[in-house]
């Protein structure tokens, strides 16, 4: 499809050709106003219908707001629906122009026919001009009294949007309880519901000042109110059922019986046509069963039909939603899916977004009963002509093998895969027989001989190479042709494009070297020749320290390079047990979609249901602000590289072990130090901005150099500034958390207003962060809450992290504190307290 | 809740926007879309959830419409799924379709139609019957309900009386001089044959709908001879659902007009009525292909517009493909569909040819899945049987009819 012209998609108002024709318009508007000649209203019609297009165009056409409310004194029920969609559009922009717009609007809603009456208090409501608020209420109040329910029904909508307008004359016309009187007394369903999703709104922003609206919000989740509205489920239409359902999912049940009646109440609804409605249901049943566990497997069994039913009839979009809350269950649950596995079987023509998550069930639902099935399924798309998804299923299987016990025949599989000669088959498979030896080093026979065979040349992806380099340098003795393999390799340095083979090469290299020294070391010495002259920092980093502990002594080496490996039993999962509760507990909602709890992509702040940033609305989306989702996918990339980072690990174990005893002079000890200094900065590539300001202190301190880096502590605490926009990715904090020692621990008292404001930890974290210091997670239920926090200093990419739990029984917060630098941990932590001290005052 | 909602065109135009609530969403959210789903590549390939710096968009396409919605709060996101499907379907059903040009014509129908589904960001009544009460459909369409109810306005002046009512998806007391009442049995057949010629999967996928045109407020009950095969149901809102759970009875009070009243799907069948042998052998550069179509169990009617499509490996650089009966086209995305139609009683249709394969490639290592099509009018290959459709209080001149057909849906044999 073509990149579509510049003019259609930044259509601008000051069109030379647009406005000549608003121009033509305008007049020919100004010769109709007056006229009541037969078929006015068709030409009018006309006229209209072109100033619609135009607006929808982008065209600009406020200019003739005058005009078109002149002529809209008509009966014509169409031209009339024209001129509100005209008149909401613009009468934000041209409030002096809206007031012409009242008259006419205030007139039809006293008009007999009641959908006149309801479409122009729709519009009437949609004005949003503020200083017109007082001209609402009236027609509001009387719409809420009419006969009509189609007028009831928009005007308790209208209620909501004055109050969004001015809260304080919805309020003072005393709205809310007249919504309150209807939604329990009224006969049509659909006014109920709008009032309860008006009710709720309004008393949820209410809340935090008013005492009566907090205890208004609370009835809405009463007993007699919940049964009331579960009781004519099936009165209400689908959208409002799921508000409903929505409802009862913060109903806290009384006893168990009270857990069934709603149960039984709903079941039928798990049957329901829509979508929204099943899974807004779902979430009902798992939430109300959490407590007991034999209940909560058997809504399992129950909800799983209707869900497999819905993944596979609807539309693609719909399944997508619907699979991606089927991958949190069966993470939870993976036994329920067991047999059905044969549902997420790909069909060719699925998008691949839904293909995706199809793998990746099949890849979770996998066990020992239906391995066999799954794999062999997943091999026939290996040559499935969809390359992305190809890769993906080769990946699903080799998963498969590191979860079974049994991994014989997927062995096999696997090496097949090798004799397909297709090059991103035999890359992704590398890979995988990679991890597989590390976890299973029983089968490196039966590999080997396979790998053995494969040339080289024939790979062109760095991870597929990265991956035969390393298993070249693990098993050199068990290959006989290893060391020739590597020599080649590294005769082609320069041609090597990717620094991560290179990387492996250099350590390939030495392992083969260790175990087959004289074959080997004249590959050896021009891979260090060349590693050292790379231009590619860390690979020369990673050749010099090679070569320097060489030189010092090989047998240390070769305990640094090459200590015998143990299997790996479990790989690291990449998301923590309590990540994924958070996630179920926000079940039906964009977090399963996107795989991470709100708080970690909520823009920083935790949002409630009905907030909006109004400034993030209107400021327009530059391409470049597109970058501002880059973080997120480097974090996934990172995580891609978790196996290899263990890997490394190893490799930096041996190292710390030698440290202290082995050197005796100092001389040297600095100088290793320094190195393995060097080494850490090199391995750990993807955090560097984290570790250097830490490293390069010790290096200072080695030096003799003292605190020369480190401020002297500050006599004034308060000068410590830090960065209103500081970012830190969860997986990063999880780490410093642990790598950092705690620098502080401090206790404080918590003024009264603070702790009253303290109903929910999201005020705190707002108030917090308007310190600059950033919630990245919290927790907890009166009285206890748990806080953690971070910050950066201003200039420099220096964190703080703090630890922060709240008792608001006795009014005293515990804080913790861990810091990159540890000298202004207590100038952090008396930023960190006079933040807190001010919580809650005005 | 919605902020706004926006219709694309294939080139990524705005064709028409509504604002839903008082926080404006800037047009120039669909210039980032457009942007990053060209990044995608195939923008049917982009998800239907993604997080803009602003918003949080999800879109659906229809026949290279995107239904963009834009939200800033947490929603349920299958909730603005389903929504905008539900758009999409009313939309091609007041339009006769969606695309570009029918939207561009009759956009103050779309703005009508948006302004009663949806209201301050939530939604409304999406029940087509209640909508064509109070919007009247355009064109064609009108003109022909205007023929058949004698209704020559094409402005509707009546007000929703369903959305008063207490059955919401029925207007109040529709009237007709003839009362006829239609259901029909539409089955479609999932199939997956693996590389080994075996039957992995097969499902029937079927939907009772019905075209209902009666007096007054009827009570309608339908049952089946064979209930007991039927799994996975969902129901129209208007059935009942313990009649259901205790004898498998469809009890309902059917809406006004055309309307699905039940999906569901029959699994583990064992046969399918056609079957495919495709064979590639390939060496030195050319493949050989065969391909023999022909009936495994006669249904009893005749299977019509059988037709078998694939996708041609990205690595073959021509083919030469021909059959024995029927027409072989190849079109240039490397598409190639195999149109039979019947299956002739003296032959067994047959596809042959060779494909040649780039220059230094000796084996064809990516196969294609072929893709059947077909259909069988008369006939419900699950074996679902419908036993008798009763009316509580029967109407003069009452009309019943029944139909049933078969087609293929995602039918899948692999190579």
């Amino acid at each position: 499809m073509a990149p579509p012209a510049a003019s259609q998609r930044y259509p601008s108002p000051s069109q030379p050709s647009g406005k000549s024709e608003v121009s033509d318009l305008k007049t020919q508007l100004r010769q109709l106003a007056g006229s009541r000649a037969p078929g006015v209203d068709d030409s009018k019609r006309d006229l209209y219908k072109k100033v619609i297009s135009y607006m929808t165009i982008g065209i600009d056409v406020s200019s003739v707001f005058g005009e078109m409310v002149m002529c809209s004194a008509t009966s014509d029920i169409v031209l009339k629906k024209m001129c509100y969609l005209y008149v909401g559009n613009y009468a934000k922009g041209n409030p002096d122009l809206s007031l012409l717009t009242i008259n006419f609007l205030q007139r039809d809603c006293k008009d007999e026919d009641p959908m006149i009456r309801g479409l122009a208090l729709r519009s009437l409501c949609s004005l949003r001009v503020p200083n017109l608020v007082e001209y609402l209420v009236g027609p509001l109040g009387s719409g809420l009294k009419d006969n009509n329910s189609y007028v009831r029904t928009i005007a308790v909508t209208g209620v909501l949007k004055l109050y969004h307008i001015s809260p304080s004359t919805c309020i003072d016309a005393d709205f809310p309880p007249t919504l309150k009187s209807l939604m329990l007394h009224d006969s049509d369903a659909q006014v109920v519901a709008n009032c309860l999703s008006a009710l709720q709104e309004i008393w949820s922003l209410e809340a935090s000042h008013s005492e009566e609206a907090c205890r208004e919000k609370e009835s809405l989740l009463s007993k007699p109110v919940i049964y009331y509205f579960l009781n004519r489920i099936k009165d209400f239409n689908e959208w409002a059922q799921c508000l409903i359902l929505e409802l009862a999912v913060k109903y806290v049940p009384s006893d168990s019986n009270d857990i069934f009646d709603i149960m039984n109440l709903l079941e039928d609804r798990l049957q329901h046509a829509n979508g929204a409605v099943v899974l807004a249901t779902v979430k009902v049943f798992l939430q109300l069963t959490l407590s007991m566990t034999d209940v909560h497997q058997q809504v399992y069994e129950r909800i799983k039909s209707p869900l497999l039913t819905l993944v596979s009839s609807g539309s693609p979009e719909q399944s997508y939603a619907i699979l991606s809350h089927l991958h949190l269950l069966v993470v939870r649950a993976p036994f329920i899916f067991a047999a059905d596995y044969k549902h997420f079987y790909c069909q060719y023509n699925e998008p691949s977004y839904v293909k995706k998550l199809k793998l990746e069930m099949l890849t979770a639902v996998a066990n020992e009963s239906n391995t066999y099935e799954i794999v062999t399924e997943l091999c026939e798309y290996a040559a499935n002509v969809d390359i992305a998804i190809a890769r993906e299923s080769i990946r699903a299987v080799g998963k498969i093998a590191l979860q079974q016990y049994d991994v014989n025949a997927i062995v096999d599989r696997l090496l097949q895969f090798l004799e397909m000669e297709k090059d991103y088959v035999t890359a992704e498979t590398l890979v995988l027989v990679k991890d597989l030896l590390r976890k299973y080093p029983q089968w490196s026979h039966d590999c080997i001989s396979v790998v053995g065979s494969i040339s080289s040349k024939n790979i062109q992806e760095p991870k597929g190479k990265a991956a035969l380099i390393w298993m070249l340098g693990e098993y050199a003795q068990d290959m006989s042709d290893a060391p020739y393999i590597l020599e080649n390799l590294i005769e082609n340095w320069e041609e090597e494009h990717s620094a991560e083979v290179r990387l492996h090469l250099l350590t390939a290299a030495m392992k083969c070297f260790f175990k087959r020294a004289p074959e080997t070391q004249k590959a050896l010495g021009i891979a260090l020749a060349a590693g050292v002259a790379d231009f590619h920092q860390d690979v020369h980093d990673r050749a010099l320290f090679y070569y320097r502990v060489l030189q010092y002594d090989v047998h240390v080496a070769e305990r640094v390079v090459s200590p015998p490996k143990q299997a790996v039993s479990v790989f690291a999962d990449t998301q923590s047990s309590e990540i994924k509760d958070r996630i179920f507990d926000e079940f039906n909602s964009l977090s399963v979609i996107y795989q991470k709890p709100s708080y970690m992509f909520t823009d920083k702040e935790h949002r409630g249901p009905f907030e909006f940033s109004d400034e993030l609305g209107n400021i327009s989306i530059t391409p470049e602000a597109s970058s501002d989702i880059v973080p997120a996918q480097q974090y996934e990339a990172n995580d891609k590289d978790l196996l290899l980072g263990i890997d490394e690990k190893d490799d930096n174990k041996g190292l710390s072990s030698n440290n202290g005893s082995a050197y005796s002079a100092p001389s040297l000890e600095n100088s290793s130090n320094i190195t393995s200094q060097m080494q850490e900065l090199a391995i750990s590539g993807p955090a560097t901005s984290a570790t250097t300001p830490q490293s390069s202190f010790g290096f200072d301190d080695l030096l003799g150099l003292g605190l020369s880096t480190a401020p002297a502590p500050t006599p004034t605490p308060p000068l410590l500034k830090l960065n209103p926009r500081a970012a830190l990715d969860p997986g990063a904090f999880q780490q410093k958390w642990r790598q950092l020692p705690l620098s502080l621990t401090q206790e404080c008292s918590v003024n009264p207003q603070g702790i009253a404001a303290l109903t929910v930890p999201q005020s705190l974290i707002r108030h917090m962060q308007s310190h600059s210091i950033h919630c990245i997670a919290s927790g907890g239920q009166s009285p206890n809450f748990k806080f953690f926090f971070f910050a950066q200093k201003e200039s420099e990419p220096s964190n703080y992290l703090a630890e922060c739990i709240i008792n608001t029984s006795s009014a005293k917060a515990q804080i913790k504190v861990k810091a990159d630098e540890q000298s202004t941990s207590q100038a952090f932590t008396t930023v960190f307290e006079t933040a807190l001290s001010k919580f809650g005052m005005p | 809740m919605l902020q706004c909602i926006f219709l694309l065109s294939d080139s990524g135009e705005v064709m028409l926007e509504k604002q839903l609530t008082g926080h404006r969403v800037d047009r120039s959210i669909c210039a980032w879309f457009w942007d990053q789903s060209l990044s995608q590549g195939d923008s049917f390939k982009s998800l239907p959830v993604i997080a803009s710096p602003t918003h949080y968009l999800f879109q659906i396409v229809r026949d290279g419409i995107t239904f963009l919605a834009c939200s800033q709060v947490e929603m349920p996101p299958l909730m603005a799924i389903e929504f905008l499907c539900r758009v999409a379907d009313v939309l091609s059903d007041y339009l006769g379709g969606v695309n570009e040009d029918l939207i561009k014509d009759n956009f103050i129908i779309v703005y009508e139609l948006l302004d009663e589904m949806i209201d301050n960001g939530f939604p409304l009544t999406t029940e087509p019957s209640i909508l064509r009460e109070m919007i009247a459909p355009p064109n064609l369409v009108s003109k022909m309900l205007s023929v058949v109810t004698g209704n020559a306005s094409n402005v509707s002046d009546t007000l929703p009386s369903g959305a008063g009512s207490c059955v919401p998806w029925r207007p109040t007391d529709p009237k007709y001089s003839s009362n006829e009442v239609y259901v029909d049995l539409v089955e479609e057949m999932d199939a997956i044959v693996n590389r080994d010629g075996e039957l992995v999967k097969c499902e029937i996928y079927g939907e009772v709908q019905m075209n209902s045109q009666l007096t007054g407020f009827p009570d309608l009950t339908l049952s089946f001879a064979n209930p007991s095969i039927l799994e996975d149901m969902r129901f129209h809102p208007c059935v009942r659902f313990r009649p259901w759970e205790s004898h498998q009875v469809l009890s309902f009070v059917p809406p006004d007009g055309e309307f699905k009243l039940m999906s569901y799907r029959v699994k583990k069948l064992k046969n399918t009525p056609v079957y495919v042998k495709p064979q590639i052998t390939s060496d030195l550069g050319t493949c050989r292909v065969s391909v023999l179509v022909g009936i495994r169990s006669d249904p009893g009617k005749a299977i019509e517009s059988i037709t078998l499509s694939f996708q041609l490996p990205h690595c073959v650089s021509s083919a030469d493909l021909s059959s024995n009966h029927g027409t072989v086209t190849i079109l240039s995305n490397k598409t190639c569909t195999w149109t039979i139609g019947r299956i002739p009683k003296d032959k067994t249709p047959c596809l042959s040819g060779t494909l040649a394969l780039e220059t230094g490639l000796e084996r064809l290592h990516v196969f294609p899945t072929f893709k059947l099509g077909f259909k069988i009018m008369g006939i419900a290959l699950s074996g679902l049987r419908i036993e008798k459709l009763d009316l509580q209080t029967l109407p003069p001149r009452l009309y019943k009819g029944f139909r049933a057909q078969t087609r293929a849906g995602e039918f899948d044999v692999r190579l």
